[in-house]
């Protein structure tokens, strides 16, 4: 960049080049493409910007694991405040005792039956309707990734399955439909290198 | 569910936005294994930002707190790595400012780099590279506080002139220029390297 200050000899300014590079938007583009200038001011700035990737990396790696002490003890020291969402009233022997679950606690039984089954994770589930009022009709919208190589129809009529009876028995919910959402695909797990000869 | 090895494992592979759905449902394993994820380039944009490492670890556990309580307000779970990190920005300026009276930053904010030397793990990042880096360190210390703080943002926490304008309190046409000086330094230096 042979310039005196910010002013290249074409009249651009750096400061616009580096705008551009971050905006795409400049006041005439059509310049950019024959101003050697203009090309050289930009290819220092996207070089500089490599840089400061290689620097980024250099950084991380530096910074150690997430699986490392560090993190470990970061996390001890987060306490996690729970998500209890809505109460959801239970039948009770005795008119005089309240009793109630969590819809925190239904979506971790929801997660926890999906998780079970082979190459299967959940993600987000709701439970639609009003959970407050005993028999009102619920929907379950569940989530689900999939390892390559599953069925995926299959899978989802296996957990609609499971679901509509670990939730028949461990609630008092009543489920008109569970919808599957089969958002991702992942790829299979690959061996970890010590197991590779 | 949760806790156990081969759960823990499954949790590993799969991504952001399914983790980021879980975590807003509650699930913490999920919010952990999202938090060991990016754990690594939290902790090191903090460290480049605040130039210590006990700031940095506080300035990623405020992160994780912070994230855990507005994580429903995330519209986009698979933009969750770029919105930890824009978090890790605020934070760690919020660390500069409280500590400020205290210190003299810029000692603190060299003495990074004198001190840890970058653990050179990969073969292939041969020894012209590293110096490249080493180099980019050094022309990184001897910038203008405000404008490392806008390259840094820029660059490694992924903001916007917008959100870098909120985070330092100053206007985005500041940003715009302070960034663009920044810039310009570092390139030539790195020129004249070249």
């Amino acid at each position: 960049m042979k310039t005196t200050g910010d002013t290249l000899e074409c009249g651009h300014s750096l400061a616009e080049l580096s705008a551009y590079l971050d905006t795409g938007q400049i006041d005439d583009p059509a310049h950019l493409d024959s101003c050697p200038e203009c090309q050289a001011g930009l290819a220092s700035l996207r070089h500089l910007s490599e840089l400061g990737s290689d620097l980024l990396r250099s950084d991380v790696a530096a910074a150690g694991s997430g699986n490392d002490d560090w993190m470990q003890s970061i996390l001890d020291n987060l306490r996690l405040e729970l998500r209890p969402g809505r109460s959801i009233p239970l039948q009770s022997e005795d008119a005089h005792d309240t009793l109630w679950e969590t819809e925190g606690s239904i979506s971790a039984l929801i997660r926890s039956v999906a998780d079970a089954l082979p190459g299967t994770a959940a993600g987000k589930c709701r439970l639609h309707g009003d959970v407050t009022t005993p028999g009102a009709g619920i929907t379950v919208e569940v989530d689900i990734a999939v390892v390559y190589g599953h069925a995926m129809e299959e899978r989802a009529a296996v957990l609609r399955q499971e679901l509509a009876e670990t939730l028949a028995f461990h609630t008092e919910l009543a489920i008109q439909t569970i919808n599957i959402t089969v958002t991702d695909v992942l790829e299979p797990p690959t061996p970890s290198k010590e197991e590779q000869p | 569910m949760t806790g156990s090895p081969a759960a823990q494992h499954q949790l590993d592979l799969v991504p952001d936005a399914l983790l980021a759905g879980r975590a807003a449902d509650g699930d913490t394993a999920a919010f952990e294994a999202l938090a060991r994820r990016h754990g690594p380039l939290m902790r090191a944009t903090a460290r480049r930002l605040t130039g210590s490492l006990t700031d940095a670890d506080d300035v990623v556990q405020e992160t994780l707190v912070q994230a855990w309580k507005q994580l429903d307000s995330l519209r986009d779970p698979a933009a969750v790595k770029g919105w930890l990190l824009r978090i890790v920005g605020s934070r760690s300026i919020d660390h500069l400012r409280k500590r400020r009276n205290h210190v003299d930053l810029d000692d603190v904010e060299n003495a990074v780099d004198a001190g840890s030397r970058p653990r050179n793990k990969d073969p292939e990042n041969n020894a012209v590279n590293s110096s490249r880096i080493e180099a980019l360190k050094t022309a990184l210390a001897k910038l203008p506080e405000e404008q490392r703080r806008c390259w840094v943002l820029k660059e490694f926490n992924d903001q916007s002139y917008e959100e870098i304008a909120l985070t330092l309190n100053i206007s985005p046409a500041s940003v715009r220029g302070r960034l663009a000086r920044a810039r310009i330094t570092l390139a030539r230096t790195m020129e004249e390297w070249r």
